[in-house]
């Protein structure tokens, strides 16, 4: 259920200021506990919304991030 | 008996700075048209003296998470609050500044969830979800300096795969006609949400529109052809971008057969703005 993993991450990092700024600081500490395939971990760790959005990840979470949202 | 007395659907960020941002100047002036005609239907509104307002709406990965998403659900209780979302960006910045509490018609949501389950509409209920854009943009625009008319906030799972049908949704509707044609109130109902837009919710997508697809559907309101609303399929509106149109149904049902009258439709290229007005 890896498209579950994808959304409950990027979930938190919408909800979660504490884990966001982790996240920011250090993207692959912050998800060293995650369930993710090399290809998720690789787009969350490059932060490409672009492929976390083709990889199942929720178009409305990538979107609404604080100060990682999906526009460029 | 009581009665529908007045139905309306309208898109739902009436928040100019948003599509001044990612539209430009065009899309800043679009829907500020919008929310001036929106702020007339909200005193035809105000007119009917509603007792109740049910407002019917989606979610955007505010309210519920991939931990459970409801196909429908009835927000319950006495009071709702506005969504906090610290750092929000985009179209929730549209809640900046609204009241940060709003009463419930706690016996019109009581009766639309638990009639419902007797009739086999297996409806989620909550106590504590609160109203993002999809509810309040809209409703701060209908109510202006007015008080707020006591809510029922109806959610329907318009995102997150699998979604509900669309005959599904419209056939909810009739329930809450039901409900309300079998209680003493007056009652409003709203069903928000734009027009085609983020199609396939693709992000290299975002953007596009399909205007043909949305002209048809509107013409379909306004002629009470329910029958080819009803035959819209899941993958069409998930193509087209019309996710949201699942709101719109809920709202169909409840006043079928009656047509709309279309107040506004604007083309604007990332999405398509509209406001229709049921001739009850």
């Amino acid at each position: 259920m890896s498209r579950y993993d994808v959304n409950v991450l990027l979930y938190r990092l919408k909800k979660d200021a504490a884990f966001r700024e982790r996240f920011r600081r250090d993207p692959a500490d912050a998800l060293s506990a995650a369930e993710l395939t090399d290809e998720e971990r690789a787009a969350f760790v490059r932060w490409n919304p672009r492929r976390l959005n083709e990889l199942g990840g929720s178009l409305h979470l990538v979107l609404s991030i604080p100060d990682l949202g999906g526009h460029s | 008996m009581g009665r529908i007395v007045y139905a309306a659907a309208m898109s739902h960020v009436l928040h100019p700075p948003y599509y001044e941002k990612n539209v430009g100047p065009h899309g800043k002036r679009m829907v500020e048209e919008l929310i001036a005609v929106v702020g007339e239907m909200g005193r035809e509104l105000a007119a009917r003296r509603p007792d109740a307002l049910v407002v019917v709406a989606d979610d955007h990965l505010n309210v519920f998470s991939f931990d459970a998403v409801p196909a429908m659900c009835v927000r319950i209780g006495r009071s709702v609050s506005r969504m906090a979302q610290q750092g929000a960006i985009e179209f929730d910045r549209a809640l900046d500044g609204l009241a940060d509490r709003y009463p419930l018609h706690e016996d019109l949501a009581n009766r639309i969830l638990e009639d419902g389950l007797e009739a086999g509409f297996d409806f989620a209920a909550s106590w504590s979800a609160p109203l993002d854009h999809a509810f309040l943009s809209p409703l701060s625009v209908l109510h202006g300096e007015r008080p707020m008319t006591p809510l029922v906030p109806f959610w329907v799972n318009c995102f997150v795969a699998p979604l509900p049908s669309v005959r599904r949704c419209f056939a909810a509707g009739q329930h809450i006609a039901r409900v309300v044609a079998n209680s003493p109130w007056n009652v409003g109902i709203i069903a928000t949400g734009g027009l085609s837009h983020f199609p396939e919710l693709s992000l290299a997508r975002v953007g596009e529109s399909d205007p043909e697809f949305d002209r048809r559907v509107v013409g379909w309101m306004e002629r009470g052809d329910h029958a080819s609303l009803t035959a819209l399929t899941s993958k069409e509106l998930h193509t087209t971008g019309s996710h949201e149109l699942l709101n719109w149904m809920v709202l169909l049902g409840a006043v079928a057969p009656a047509r709309a009258r279309v107040r506004f439709f604007g083309e604007m290229g990332r999405i398509d703005l509209a406001a229709v007005e049921c001739i009850l």
